[in-house]
């Protein structure tokens, strides 16, 4: 006899004695009993099931918005100019011609320096400060 | 209540059975029990079920089975799941019982057939071939058992075990090689 049918004899007998001792008819009626008292346990995967499905879409949806936030969109700056070409479209020439004038005052006002100005017109410290800048 | 199964000369089928007993009908499942819980006893106690534990291991499993049965689609046969649910119910009471085992060393003593000499050494391989049971992982260890001590095909087994035929036959014959190296010179 080889090996392998010895360990396949050694195995079909293993356990054939706890088999014999096992009371069947007091097992089987153990177990409609404890099933008879206890039947509602069954549906228990379905509460898990949901609560999986529910965290999937908070994953989901979280990482949606985590992606939108650290993407830089694009979308805001075509809205913006979208906006104000509207606004225009609807003014008279009038108006935009107003609209112009206060474009080029605001300009003239948010200049720092007269465009004639020379460096002699500079103090100390303002000269220091250029060639801090020149220096790089 | 359901009623009983109707008695006939033919036993029902097992997927009969289980479909009366979704049904409600207690007989039907009580059947199952007779039928399946000896098969159980003998691969739980392969698997290194503790003997005094025997009796509530096979009644848990069976009621696993039973309040799992909607899982059941009959892949495999009810035998074959039930033998695998057997194999998880261990699983969580090693857990719980802090991994103690029971070999039943002195099971051909208390025997009192046969010649004592040739009873005490089949007692012996078994204990030895349980103990090297022991040392396979799991699924190893259940492929060999529903393979070698219950009979089934590998289709059977893959079936059940989720697996294909090819990697049940690998296990199956990684478990041979590790048994035959941890208890090969004594078979």
């Amino acid at each position: 006899m080889n090996d392998d049918t010895r360990l396949h004899d050694i195995a079909k007998r293993l356990g054939a004695q706890a088999a014999e001792r096992l009371d069947v008819d007091k097992t089987a009626r153990a177990v409609v009993e404890r099933l008879r008292e206890q039947p509602a346990a069954r549906p228990s995967w379905v509460p898990a099931a949901w609560l999986r499905i529910a965290a999937a879409l908070v994953i989901l949806a979280g990482g949606a918005l985590l992606a939108r936030q650290l993407t830089p969109s694009r979308d805001e700056g075509h809205a913006v100019a979208h906006l104000v070409t509207d606004d225009l479209r609807d003014l008279s020439a009038d108006q935009l011609r107003q609209v112009l004038n206060t474009l080029d005052e605001t300009l003239e006002s948010g200049r720092t320096a007269p465009s004639d100005s020379t460096l002699d017109d500079l103090d100390e410290q303002l000269l220091r400060a250029v060639l801090r800048s020149l220096e790089g | 209540m359901a009623q009983p199964h109707p008695v006939s000369a033919e036993p029902l089928l097992d997927p009969a059975l289980i479909a009366a007993w979704q049904r409600g009908d207690e007989q039907a499942a009580a059947e199952l029990v007779g039928r399946h819980a000896r098969a159980l006893a003998r691969f739980l106690a392969g698997a290194g079920a503790p003997e005094a534990d025997m009796d509530d291991l096979v009644q848990e499993t069976f009621i696993r089975a039973f309040r799992s049965m909607d899982r059941f689609r009959g892949q495999c046969q009810f035998r074959t799941w039930l033998l695998t649910i057997g194999g998880n119910v261990l699983k969580d009471h090693g857990r719980r019982a802090s991994r103690r085992k029971v070999m039943p060393l002195d099971e051909g003593v208390r025997d009192g057939r046969g010649d004592p000499h040739q009873l005490a050494e089949a007692r012996e391989a078994e204990a030895r071939l349980a103990a090297g049971l022991q040392g396979l992982p799991r699924l190893q260890r259940e492929v060999f058992l529903l393979r070698a001590q219950q009979g089934f095909e590998y289709e059977e087994i893959a079936a059940a075990l989720a697996t294909t035929p090819g990697a049940a036959r690998v296990h199956y014959h990684h478990a041979v090689k590790r048994l035959k190296e941890l208890i090969g010179g004594e078979l």
